[in-house]
């Protein structure tokens, strides 16, 4: 075939492509799916991706919380994320002041608030108190730090999680609530939400979380004295939403620090259609080329060959594949290689059948008569007709490649992998009992993405076959 | 063979028949033995791979059993501290020499295979995977594979059914609303993860509606086993929720798989035929047609099913069904080797066995097939 008769061909194909809507809709798909992919670093830090298993870089974030945008969808607002970082500081009678104004005006409190102070090294070592002046005029120590800060490091205090932020508010509580619940909660105090007492109006329930919720303004004064002016480096309050970003949060295993989904998904586009595309042409191109070469050279050499193809399609994947992840924590790359391992003998008979075929052929006599060299022959022969095949082979092979790996990952965990696939946040949804606690927003979102994905390639691959559909075949 | 006076039509079908038979016996042998090649490659590469493992574990159980041992009090009775020594030695180095682990690496590694054809499988460290506290891992997998066989089976009858239903009606009415209902529940079913819709079941059933529990083994564990209907009643709970999910799923392979050869069938003159005899449409489709298509539906139906076991598989892990998924989970979390290397074979047998049951259906059902299912996929 030659050049222009290649470009007519493509030509009439994109004519007949076009008659099938389901195959733009699976273009549509593939190109906004394949945008997300290259453009990843541009919607996504990379820096984010990076640090995926880095526990301190995403200390700011609130755990597992829905979406920013479901507060448009329902009654009761839940707090945004909000963060002040450097605010001025003041110098008065001998401390450091930092005033830091917050405006709750939400029926749900943040998750925890996060403070984090570095000064230069204080001259005398301090102790760090935080004062909240709220809105119903009860000013309320909430923290004195039990370690003295010497300055020159950073000091973080988590208020939801600091043993001594936690009893000042749980005692402040007790006094405005009943006997009754008091009583309730012996023995059960790490339980309780602090931050939620401090947002709500001082009155009976306030302990076991059933007060109203106390909106308006809330003043929080941090004070570090010292008897010298040091300087303050850097300061930064961070008021973790109980909602954050376009696709919330999840959580790090095992520990109570969120992960923006957002940047996971974002960046798994990548890794999901990579290894869906390099499983899918590898094998197939390894397949196509095994069954043509073993129906050209006919004889023992493919009778061989097809044993050998029979036995090592008979092997399940999924037990196989399963045994050799766990026992050599492979990379993804690994996964890759692995699966074209199996997946290479999908085409095998068709492309042998359709080859044999071809073989029979009076051009192909005529070129042998003509002294053309076996590889000739195939290439230019043999080929072209097989690829529109290959073609829709290779996109009805992707779907499958990306939830075999999602499969995979699944079951294996996600235990040292810095680049997470949409497989092993599922893992770890399930291992962080999402289903249960319902995070559906944890759940959602992979999941479709991966159908979606699938779907992409089913659609395209569907049109393909249906115009190209090798005559030779039935 | 029944007797009746040899024509020469019945010569020529008696032969034909007869060769017919020898070749199709000689063709599955073939089969079987390809299946037991297969079965035994696998095993190989696997007890390759975990030859060190195992043997560790080999030793630990030699020691434990020297140590049981050299409790008992006659005989060790009357012997000094470097005799008893010796005697723990001896019985060791006996041990060893039974196990066969002093033998060069390959003969250690072809008796590893052999063991596990011949369903020896070994014990495993973990007592809490078996019901009965055995430790053995042909007990505990022999537990799980008949939960698996209830799901999954009575899953795919319902997939069966529904899907051969369907199928039907859109190859009836091709191009109508439920042609393209079929096409678009097949494609949805190649790409749905099968567990992340288990996992969106429960989101929504258990976790919203608190219809079904969570967890099949919880849902077992609180039913009242005792009682037959109060034992039904349970099981029924904890099995609806993975049921539906596999249903699901699957029907629309069938369905579509159905549709296509059916729409095929249909184009046959026969069909033609029996329709202008005046049969009605009814007797047509389920009578002339079904039969007719039954050997492709019935072979491609079994690869899509062998395809879904897989997925399946991962979805016992999802609703906790206590099966051999479950079990795969559990010692993938735990690396429990032997546990994993029992139920590589096992799977890997039930599947190559069942590819062989496929090629003997479809030689019976067309005897003119040389092929393999293999040759399908």
């Amino acid at each position: 075939m030659r050049l222009d008769e290649l470009k007519t061909r493509i030509k009439l194909f994109m004519n007949e492509f076009r008659r099938y809507k389901i195959g733009i809709v699976g273009l549509v798909l593939l190109v906004i799916f394949s945008g997300i992919a290259i453009f990843a670093p541009l919607i996504a830090p990379y820096e984010d991706y990076k640090h995926w298993n880095d526990q301190t870089y995403w200390e700011e974030l609130p755990p597992a919380v829905p979406p920013a945008w479901v507060n448009y969808f329902s009654k009761k607002k839940a707090a945004v994320q909000y963060e002040v970082e450097n605010p001025p500081v003041e110098y008065v009678e001998n401390a450091h002041i930092v005033t830091v104004e917050y405006d709750f005006n939400y029926d749900i409190p943040p998750k925890d608030i996060l403070v984090k102070i570095q000064t230069q090294p204080l001259a005398k070592p301090a102790k760090i108190t935080i004062e909240v002046t709220r809105p119903d005029g009860l000013t309320i120590l909430i923290y004195s730090s039990y370690d003295l800060y010497y300055g020159g490091q950073m000091f973080k205090i988590f208020l939801g999680g600091d043993m001594s932020s936690r009893n000042l508010l749980i005692e402040f509580a007790k006094q405005y609530d009943t006997e009754e619940n008091i009583a309730s909660i012996e023995g059960r105090e790490v339980t309780i939400d602090v931050i939620k007492i401090l947002f709500s109006k001082a009155e009976p329930g306030i302990l076991v979380g059933t007060a109203p919720p106390l909106k308006g303004k809330y003043i929080f004064k941090i004070k570090i004295p010292s008897l010298v002016y040091e300087e303050v480096e850097y300061l930064k309050v961070v008021f973790k939403g109980a909602v954050y970003g376009l696709l919330g949060t999840a959580t790090l295993k095992r520990t109570a620090v969120g992960r923006d989904l957002f940047v996971g998904i974002v960046w798994g586009t990548r890794l999901a259609l990579l290894i869906g595309l390099s499983v899918a042409v590898i094998s197939t191109v390894v397949g196509v080329l095994y069954g043509v070469v073993s129906a050209y050279l006919g004889g023992w050499v493919d009778e061989v060959m097809q044993r050998i193809q029979e036995i090592v399609a008979s092997i399940p994947l999924l037990p196989i594949l399963l045994l050799l992840s766990f026992l050599f924590k492979p990379t993804v790359w690994h996964l890759v290689t692995l699966m074209v391992i199996f997946y290479w003998t999908g085409p095998v008979k068709t492309v042998r059948s359709m080859a044999l075929q071809i073989k029979e052929q009076p051009y192909v006599e005529a070129a042998r008569a003509l002294g053309a060299s076996n590889w000739r022959i195939i290439v230019r022969y043999v080929m072209p007709q097989i690829i529109p095949y290959m073609f829709a082979s290779i996109a009805l092979g992707v779907p499958s490649a990306i939830l075999t790996e999602a499969g995979v990952s699944f079951l294996l965990g996600a235990e040292t992998a810095t680049e997470p696939t949409w497989g092993m946040i599922l893992s770890d949804a399930y291992l962080a009992g999402a289903t249960i606690s319902g995070y559906w927003w944890w759940i959602l979102t992979p999941g479709i993405l991966l159908t979606l994905t699938g779907l992409t390639f089913v659609f395209i691959g569907y049109a393909l076959d249906r115009i190209l559909s090798p005559t030779l075949k039935k | 063979m029944a007797s009746y006076k040899i024509s020469p039509q019945n010569a020529f079908k008696r032969n034909f028949l007869e060769v017919l038979w020898v070749a199709t016996a000689r063709y599955i042998l073939f089969r079987a033995i390809n299946a037991f090649i297969v079965l035994f490659i696998v095993m190989l590469i696997s007890s390759i791979l975990f030859n060190a493992q195992m043997e560790q574990q080999k030793y630990a159980e030699i020691r434990e059993t020297v140590a049981a041992m050299m409790r008992n009090p006659e005989l060790v009775s009357g012997l000094n501290r470097t005799e008893i020594k010796q005697l723990e030695q001896q019985l060791t180095n006996e041990l060893i020499e039974q196990y066969g682990l002093n033998k060069p690496y390959w003969i250690r590694v072809f008796y590893r295979v052999k063991d596990i054809m011949l369903l020896d499988l070994g014990h495993t460290q973990n007592p809490g995977l078996s019901q009965t506290g055995s430790t053995k891992v042909s007990d505990i997998i022999m537990e799980a594979l008949p939960r698996t066989i209830i799901l999954f089976t009575t899953g795919q009858i319902i997939i069966i059914l529904i899907g051969l239903f369907l199928g039907l009606k859109a190859a009836q009415k091709a191009g109508s609303l439920i042609d393209r209902i079929v096409g678009f529940a097949s494609m949805i079913s190649y790409s749905l993860p099968m567990w992340w819709l288990g996992m969106i079941m429960i989101l929504i059933f258990s976790y919203k509606l608190h219809w079904f529990p969570s967890s099949s083994l919880s849902a077992l564990a609180r039913g009242d086993l005792s009682t037959p209907l109060g034992a039904l009643k349970a099981y029924a709970t904890a099995i609806t929720l993975p049921l539906i999910t596999l249903v699901i799923v699957g029907f629309g392979g069938w369905a579509y798989i159905t549709r296509n050869i059916v729409l095929a069938t249909l184009q046959e003159d026969f069909v033609m035929a029996a329709r202008a005899k005046g049969i009605p449409e009814r007797k047509v489709i389920y009578g002339h047609v079904l039969r007719a298509s039954s050997p492709p539906i019935v072979t491609m139906s079994i690869i899509s099913l062998l395809n879904s076991l897989s997925g399946a598989m991962i979805s016992e892990a999802v609703f906790t069904w206590p099966g051999m998924g479950r079990l795969y989970y559990i010692a993938l979390q735990q690396g429990d080797v032997p546990v994993l290397l029992g139920l590589t074979f096992v799977t890997t047998f039930l599947y190559v066995f069942s590819m062989v049951l496929v090629d003997l259906i479809y030689g019976l059902l067309d005897p003119r097939v040389r092929v393999g299912v293999s040759s399908s996929t």
